[in-house]
């Protein structure tokens, strides 16, 4: 299958990459771009370790052919901090404990930001249902929820 | 267990600009050829390799598809609007509760931003959470193919498990519910295991009574038959009477009976064709204390 030229921007840096329609988009950061924060865990849209957020929403990239992302706006993991001052979102979760293995943090944090960016004060009961398409093994999601709430809270203040 | 493979086949990609030029290219290329919308269920089976269609033809490219707009007769849900769309819509929530409200059932707001009401529905699973509300609602489906377009009940549009009325050159373009249905009396009850799982049994109910009398009714249930179903016995034991207690346990049995269950994983058949009596009677009564 003949590749063509397809431009994304991802983390805000445009990037220009030879792609075949079947390539989907955590291919094309996992394995074209080494953007390696993005996980491959279910591949079937349950788990939500995949998720990264295209034009701010949670989708799913193990379920999206990159070719229908062309020209859009991603934002994976390794786009949330700036430089070495990591989002509150990311300092919550390590003040809080919320991260054991850490294998569905980086979806977890993107939908929380998602969450966050659409309702800056959200309820624990807002929080659990809006997390509920990213599964943790580990944590019993008690201190992720908390860490959620606390990054809602420090937001908010300006911190 | 079905091994969930990496990478997808290899396929060509075509990418329409108009509605005539995704028909014509759908007519040409017939089974080998799947409409992309959202991709939700499309991509995850091809990833199953359940299917491998040599051909993808994704609708994103046709402007004017995705949109939620009211005209003299009908509420318009576009082939492109995605399901958290019309869950946060303000004129659906406000009308057309029911809908948002099974919507908001569907756990996963990554696949509520990726898929689109009509993808849900032309997957034809029996486990939509989409369909029964728009059957208990009187939706109906504009469909455009090559020669034309039709507009059909979304009663008559399932066949099977996974079929459709669709012809190979045809595509839903849109969801029409009458503006008759706005503000109906309606409930949505689904039995789930998890959040983010698919429903055992879901059931949607809309009601008109006047005077104390039910004059119209439909009752819609899903995952307990080989497609999302109206149970007409039931809705004409409701029709004309005064919805006291007996009349509505008389109904819900009568749903029960007009199931037809399957076992698997999730429940028995005997488990399901009991809920759906139970799930029948609540929706009625939860329809009913709404004071539209």
């Amino acid at each position: 299958m003949q590749k063509q030229i397809a431009r994304f921007i991802i983390n805000g840096r445009p990037y220009e990459v030879a792609i075949e329609p079947r390539m989907t988009l955590l291919e094309l950061l996992r394995d074209e771009l080494g953007l390696t924060g993005t996980k491959y865990s279910c591949g079937a849209g349950e788990c939500g370790a995949c998720t990264v957020l295209v034009e701010g929403k949670p989708v799913l990239s193990c379920l999206t052919l990159a070719i229908r992302v062309r020209e859009k706006n991603i934002l994976t993991i390794e786009g949330l901090a700036k430089g070495t001052d990591l989002h509150p979102i990311q300092k919550a979760f390590i003040e809080h404990g919320a991260i054991q293995c850490g294998f569905c943090t980086p979806g977890m944090i993107l939908t929380a930001k998602a969450l966050l960016d659409e309702n800056p004060n959200p309820t624990k009961e807002e929080v659990k249902e809006y997390l509920a398409g990213n599964l943790c093994r580990c944590t019993g999601y008690v201190k992720i929820i908390e860490a959620v709430l606390a990054a809602a809270k420090a937001i908010r203040e300006g911190k | 267990m079905t091994v969930v493979t990496r990478n997808l086949k290899p396929f060509e990609y075509f990418e329409p600009k108009t509605i005539a030029e995704a028909t014509q290219f759908l007519s040409t290329h017939g089974a080998k050829a799947k409409v992309l919308a959202g991709g939700v269920d499309l991509i995850f089976r091809m990833r199953r390799r359940q299917i491998q269609p040599e051909y993808i033809v994704s609708l994103q490219s046709i402007p004017g598809l995705d949109y939620i707009r009211k005209d003299g007769e009908n509420l318009k849900i576009g082939a492109l609007t995605n399901l958290r769309t019309i869950e946060l819509s303000p004129i659906i929530r406000e009308d057309y509760s029911i809908l948002a409200e099974a919507i908001h059932t569907i756990a996963s707001i990554q696949v509520k931003n990726m898929g689109t009401a009509v993808g849900n529905l032309c997957i034809a699973t029996p486990a939509s959470d989409v369909a029964p509300p728009l059957f208990a609602l009187g939706a109906k489906l504009r469909l455009i193919g090559l020669s034309g377009e039709r507009i059909v009940p979304i009663e008559e549009f399932y066949l099977n498990v996974g079929q459709t009325i669709l012809q190979p050159d045809e595509i839903v373009a849109e969801i029409l519910i009458p503006n008759s249905s706005a503000k109906v009396r309606g409930a949505f009850l689904k039995l789930v295991r998890t959040a983010t799982d698919i429903a055992k049994v879901n059931v949607a109910v809309t009601l008109t009574i006047e005077d104390n009398i039910c004059r119209d009714a439909k009752v819609a249930v899903g995952s307990v038959a080989p497609t999302v179903f109206r149970a007409k016995k039931a809705e004409g034991i409701l029709i004309g009477e005064k919805l006291k207690p007996e009349v509505v346990e008389e109904a819900a049995e009568a749903a029960a009976e007009e199931a037809k269950p399957i076992t698997d994983l999730r429940s028995t058949a005997e488990y399901r064709r009991e809920m759906v009596k139970v799930l029948v009677r609540r929706a009625i009564g939860k329809a009913q204390e709404r004071g539209n």
